[in-house]
């Protein structure tokens, strides 16, 4: 019963160290780190650009046929619902560069009718884009000529708070699943730094 | 008990149908399952395509303009380029579906038909004709 009267808080994902700070144990969680690519406008958005935001990070490319239509669907809601709320952002990286130029991004976020800053479609450096995708957020994200568009990836939606540190990993093709990330979403605006 | 008088009427009513119906009700039934499986993530379940994305199927002109035959080529084989609907042109395209054989393609276009077009069933062997026709 007092277990369930708590407010509830969310887990910091990801590995963990510890270090001396001032003769005190510190726990410094999993970050994610700098990065730089260039979003459907042709503009360079880094981690800069996300300070004291909380966002939701996808991997997806425009030509794919399988679950990507479903989890922009769902991110659809969450730009919806959070339209006028400077602190959310959404950041959905492609993982089809070569085809996903800024300008194939342009037309599919103006299709959707979403626009940047509050959606931003990523693309640049395949390998860096991998990287971040396994090193940093933790899902799949690589080429499989065996799969339905040449890409196997996660549907996974990853929400980050506002120091840049992964809180929750949500199945994006399932609207219940969403509905959970967006309550958590709510949490992480009123945590205090 | 009303679920069983409701169920006994349900065997009346469907011991009642010609064989031509209940073979269209197995068509539609079979249909919308291959529809969520293979269509439902762009076109959404209800048929109303995702803004200016993906085209609506339900509502549009498509089911007047577009042939079946050309439709169970589109189907079986996608669409590249520029395609308009209700008007609209959608310029992204659409994957083939080579798993989907002339069963699975008819009780697609049968289940579409019946959603959103005439309510008339597509045959396995108007389906099988078909699909020799396409390039």
């Amino acid at each position: 019963m007092i277990a369930c009267q708590e407010k509830k808080s969310l887990p910091f994902l990801g590995p963990k160290e510890t270090k001396m700070v001032n003769g005190k144990v510190d726990t410094v969680y999993h970050q994610i780190p700098a990065f730089r690519f260039l979003n459907q406008d042709s503009v360079w958005v880094s981690e800069k650009d996300l300070e004291g935001k909380v966002y939701v990070a996808d991997f997806f490319f425009t030509s794919c046929p399988t679950i990507c239509p479903k989890m922009k669907t769902q991110l659809l809601r969450i730009y919806e619902r959070y339209l006028n709320n400077g602190e959310v952002r959404i950041v959905s990286h492609s993982i089809d560069p070569t085809f996903d130029t800024p300008s194939v991004l342009h037309s599919y976020a103006e299709r959707l009718q979403v626009k940047a800053p509050k959606w931003n479609m990523l693309t640049g450096d395949k390998a860096k884009i991998y990287q971040l995708g396994e090193k940093s957020y933790m899902v799949t994200a690589q080429e499989d000529k065996n799969e339905a568009g040449g890409f196997v990836h996660s549907g996974a939606f990853i929400l980050v708070d506002k120091q840049r540190h992964v809180r929750g990993i949500y199945d994006g093709t399932k609207e219940d699943e969403v509905n959970h990330l967006i309550e958590d979403l709510e949490i992480l605006l009123n945590e205090k730094p | 008990m009303k679920y069983i008088l409701i169920f006994s009427l349900f065997v009346m009513l469907a011991s009642c149908q010609s064989k031509e119906e209940i073979l269209y009700q197995q068509y539609v039934v079979e249909g919308r399952t291959l529809y969520e499986q293979n269509c439902a993530n762009c076109h959404q379940s209800n048929g109303q395509g995702l803004r200016d994305l993906y085209p609506a199927l339900a509502k549009t002109d498509l089911w007047k303009r577009v042939t079946t035959q050309q439709m169970v080529c589109l189907i079986k084989q996608g669409q590249r380029g520029e395609i308009k609907v209700n008007g609209k042109a959608y310029a992204g395209y659409m994957p083939a579906n080579p798993k989907l054989e002339a069963i699975d393609i008819a009780e697609l276009v049968t289940f579409m038909q019946d959603s959103w077009g005439n309510k008339k069933i597509y045959t396995f062997d108007e389906a099988k004709a078909a699909l020799k026709n396409c390039r």
